[in-house]
C-alpha cells in the first residue's frame, strides 16, 4: 500500500493529537482525581485525628468544655456533614466470661444529623474515624465530609481537559496544514519538477523561500538542473563537433572516390573535346560532302558523350553537395538500389584512391521489383558508405597481414522480404572478435589506430537506421567474415 | 492459669474493699463562697447542686462547682460519697450533661488550696475538699453537719 507523504504527515499529527487527547481526557484526569481523592481522604483523616487528640486532652484534663471546643475545630468547615463522638463500652456478660464491644454515638453535630455507627464513605461523603482512649471513656471521632468540592474539582478538571484537548486538536489541525504546506507541497513540487527534468525539460527552476532542509533541497535541485543543462550543452557541443569531424572524415573518404569518379568523365570530356577539335579541322579539309557528313556525325557522337559525361560529373558534384549538407533532410521516396550502387562506387573508388594496390571482387545482387521506400537518401547512403568503408578497411588489413593469396571479396545484396528491405554487406576481412562485438555500436568505440577513426561511424549508422524504424545487426567470425544486415521498413 | 486469675481477682476485691473502707474513713467538707451560697444546705439539695439539677442559688447567683480531679484521692472519695459513682462515671455523667447543654461543667483542681482559692474568688461557688486543718474557708453545713 502506497501512502503519500501528506498522508504520513497527517497520520503522524493525528496520532500525536489522539495520544495527547487520550492522556489529557482520560489518563491525567483519572490520575488527578485519584490524587485529589487521596489527599482529601488524608486531610479528613488528619482532621479526625486532630479532633480526637483534642478530645483526649480535654477528657484527660477533665475539661469537658474543651471536648466541645475540640469538636468545634471542624464545625465551621463548609464541607462538614457531621462530626460525631462515639463511645466504646465493654459489656461483660453476667458471668464475666465474655464481653462485647458496644459502640454508640455519644454526641453529633449538627444535632439533627442522624449518624449510624457503621456509616461508610460513598460518592457524596467521605467518612473517617480517629480513636481516642482516656480513663473516662474510649471511643472515636467520626468525621463526615462532603465530596462536593472533589466533584466540583473533577468537573473542573474534566472541563479543563476538554478545553485543552480541543485546543490541542485545533493546534494539531493547524500544525498538520502547516507541515503539509511546508513539507509536502515543496516535496511534491520537487517530484513534479524532477519528473519534468527526467522528460527532458531543463527549464525547471523552483522558488525556494524556506530556510530549512527543504529549502536546501530545492536549492540543490535547482543547481543540479542548471549543472545538468550546462553539462548537456557541453556534451551536445562536443557531440556536434565529433559528428562534424566524423562527417568531414567520411567526406574526405568520399572525396577521393568523387575525385576518381569525376576524373573519368573529365578525361572523357577532355579527350572527346580534343578529338572534336581535330575532327572539325578535318571537316574543314574534307574533300567531299559525304566525308564531311561522316566527320560531323562523329563530332555529334563525341559531343553527346561529352554531354553524357558532363551530366555524370554534375550528378557526382550534386551528390557530394547533398552529402555535405548540414542537418537532416526530410524523408522522400528513395530507390535503395540506386543509392546503394552510387555509394558502393564511391566507397570502392575511395579506398582505391587511397591504396592503389587494393583490389576487391565485388559481387552485387540487387533485388528487383521492390518499391521505393520513404527514407533520407543521403543518410542511407552514409550508412552504406560507412559500412563499406569498414569492410574495405578490414579486408585491406587482412590482405596486408596475410599472404598475397588472400583475395578480398565483398558480397553486396539487396532484397525485399515480408514488407522489409534488407541490405546485406558481407566481407571476408579480419572479422570482429566476439569480445568487442557488443560494443561496436557504442559511441566512440573504435579499433582503428588513433587519428584514423572517431568511433562514431557505427554509432551514427545505428542511430540513422533506428530513425528509419529499421534495424542494424552484425554477424562475424574472426578471420573469416563480417556481415552487416540493414533492415528497413518498405512502407 | 486458673490460679493466677483467682489470685488477681482476690487482689482486686481486696483493693476495692480497702478503697471503700478508706472512703468511709475519709471526711469531706463542703465550702462555698459567701456571696450567693447559703451557710447550710440539706443533703438532697447538695446532691441536686452537684448533679447540675440546681444551677442557681436562691438569690439567683449562678452556681459554680469546683471538684478535686478524679485522679486525686479526694476526687475519688467525693465521687463515691456524694455521687455514689466512680470518678470516671462522674466524669462521663458531667460530659453527658455538658454535651446535652444541660449544665456547665465543674472546674476540676489538683490541689485543695487552688480549689479553695477559686471558691473564695467565685461568687456562687461551691466545692468539696478534705476535712483538714488546712482548710481556711468556713464549711457549709449539710443537714447540720460540718463534714460528710
Amino acid at each position: 500500500m502506497r501512502i503519500s507523504l501528506q498522508s504520513k504527515i497527517w497520520l503522524t499529527v493525528c496520532s500525536i493529537v489522539l495520544l495527547f487527547s487520550f492522556f489529557i481526557l482520560i489518563y491525567f484526569p483519572a490520575q488527578q482525581e485519584k490524587y485529589l481523592l487521596k489527599n482529601y481522604n488524608k486531610e479528613v483523616q488528619n482532621l479526625a485525628g486532630t479532633v480526637a487528640l483534642g478530645v483526649k486532652i480535654a477528657l484527660t484534663e477533665q475539661n469537658f468544655e474543651g471536648v466541645q471546643t475540640a469538636l468545634d475545630f471542624v464545625k465551621n468547615d463548609p464541607h462538614l456533614r457531621f462530626v460525631s463522638m462515639a463511645q466504646t463500652d465493654t459489656l461483660w456478660n453476667a458471668a464475666r466470661t465474655g464481653f462485647k464491644m458496644n459502640r454508640v454515638i455519644f454526641k453529633t453535630f449538627p444535632e439533627n444529623a442522624i449518624v449510624a455507627m457503621d456509616v461508610q464513605s460513598n460518592d457524596s461523603i467521605i467518612v473517617k474515624s480517629a480513636p481516642f482512649q482516656t480513663n473516662i471513656m474510649s471511643g472515636e471521632i467520626l468525621l463526615g465530609f462532603s465530596t462536593d468540592e472533589i466533584i466540583q474539582s473533577k468537573q473542573q478538571i474534566r472541563l479543563t481537559s476538554i478545553i485543552v484537548s480541543i485546543t490541542v486538536f485545533i493546534i494539531g489541525i493547524f500544525i498538520g496544514f502547516w507541515l503539509a504546506r511546508k513539507i509536502s507541497v515543496p516535496v511534491l513540487a520537487l517530484r513534479d519538477a524532477a519528473l519534468r527534468v527526467g522528460e527532458g525539460d531543463r527549464s525547471q527552476i523552483l522558488k525556494s523561500s524556506a530556510h530549512d532542509e527543504i529549502g536546501d533541497l530545492t536549492i540543490a535541485f535547482n543547481k543540479m538542473v542548471t549543472d545538468l543543462k550546462q553539462a548537456e550543452d557541453k556534451i551536445a557541443n562536443a557531440q556536434a563537433q565529433l559528428i562534424h569531424a566524423e562527417k568531414m572524415a567520411s567526406l574526405g573518404q568520399m572525396s577521393a572516390g568523387i575525385a576518381h569518379e569525376i576524373q573519368n568523365p573529365l578525361n572523357f570530356i577532355n579527350n572527346f573535346s580534343d578529338l572534336n577539335i581535330e575532327l572539325i579541322d578535318e571537316v574543314a579539309d574534307a574533300q567531299s560532302e559525304v566525308e564531311k557528313k561522316e566527320l560531323l556525325a562523329d563530332v555529334k557522337r563525341n559531343l553527346e558523350k561529352i554531354s553524357l559525361h558532363g551530366t555524370r560529373a554534375d550528378s557526382i558534384v550534386k551528390n557530394m553537395l547533398l552529402h555535405s549538407r548540414i542537418g537532416s533532410s526530410e524523408k522522400q521516396l528513395t530507390n535503395i538500389n540506386a543509392v546503394c550502387e552510387e555509394y558502393l562506387q564511391l566507397a570502392y573508388h575511395g579506398i582505391r584512391a587511397k591504396n592503389i594496390e587494393f583490389n576487391c571482387t565485388i559481387n552485387k545482387e540487387y533485388g528487383i521489383g521492390f518499391p521505393q521506400i520513404p527514407a533520407i537518401p543521403q543518410d542511407i547512403g552514409r550508412v552504406v558508405l560507412n559500412l563499406l568503408n569498414n569492410s574495405f578497411y578490414a579486408m585491406d588489413e587482412r590482405r596486408q597481414e596475410d599472404s598475397k593469396e588472400f583475395k578480398p571479396v565483398l558480397n553486396f545484396s539487396t532484397s525485399h522480404y515480408d514488407g522489409k528491405i534488407i541490405i546485406r554487406i558481407r566481407d571476408n576481412g579480419k572479422g570482429i572478435p566476439e569480445s568487442i562485438k557488443a560494443k561496436i555500436f557504442e559511441p566512440f568505440f573504435t579499433t582503428k589506430p588513433t587519428g584514423e577513426g572517431t568511433g562514431l561511424g557505427l554509432s551514427i549508422c545505428y542511430d540513422i537506421i533506428k530513425v528509419h524504424q529499421g534495424d542494424l545487426k552484425v554477424e562475424s567470425k574472426e578471420n573469416e567474415f563480417t556481415e552487416f544486415v540493414i533492415t528497413l521498413p518498405a512502407a | 492459669m486458673k490460679k493466677i486469675l483467682t489470685f488477681y481477682f482476690a487482689v482486686l476485691m481486696l483493693t476495692s474493699a480497702s478503697l471503700h473502707s478508706f472512703a468511709q474513713s475519709h471526711n469531706l467538707v463542703v465550702i462555698s463562697n459567701p456571696k450567693g451560697a447559703p451557710t447550710e444546705i440539706t443533703h438532697t439539695e447538695l446532691l441536686a447542686v452537684m448533679k447540675g439539677e440546681k444551677q442557681r442559688w436562691n438569690d439567683g447567683t449562678r452556681i459554680s462547682i469546683a471538684l478535686m480531679k478524679s485522679s486525686t484521692t479526694t476526687g475519688e472519695v467525693t465521687s463515691e460519697k456524694i455521687y455514689g459513682m466512680s470518678g470516671d462515671e462522674v466524669n462521663k455523667f458531667w460530659l453527658a450533661l455538658v454535651f446535652q447543654g444541660k449544665a456547665k461543667a465543674p472546674v476540676f483542681f489538683n490541689s485543695a488550696a487552688d480549689l479553695e482559692t477559686y471558691i473564695s474568688q467565685t461568687p456562687g461557688g461551691i466545692g468539696v475538699v478534705d476535712d483538714t486543718p488546712e482548710v481556711k474557708s468556713k464549711p457549709m453545713l449539710v443537714d447540720g453537719k460540718k463534714s460528710l
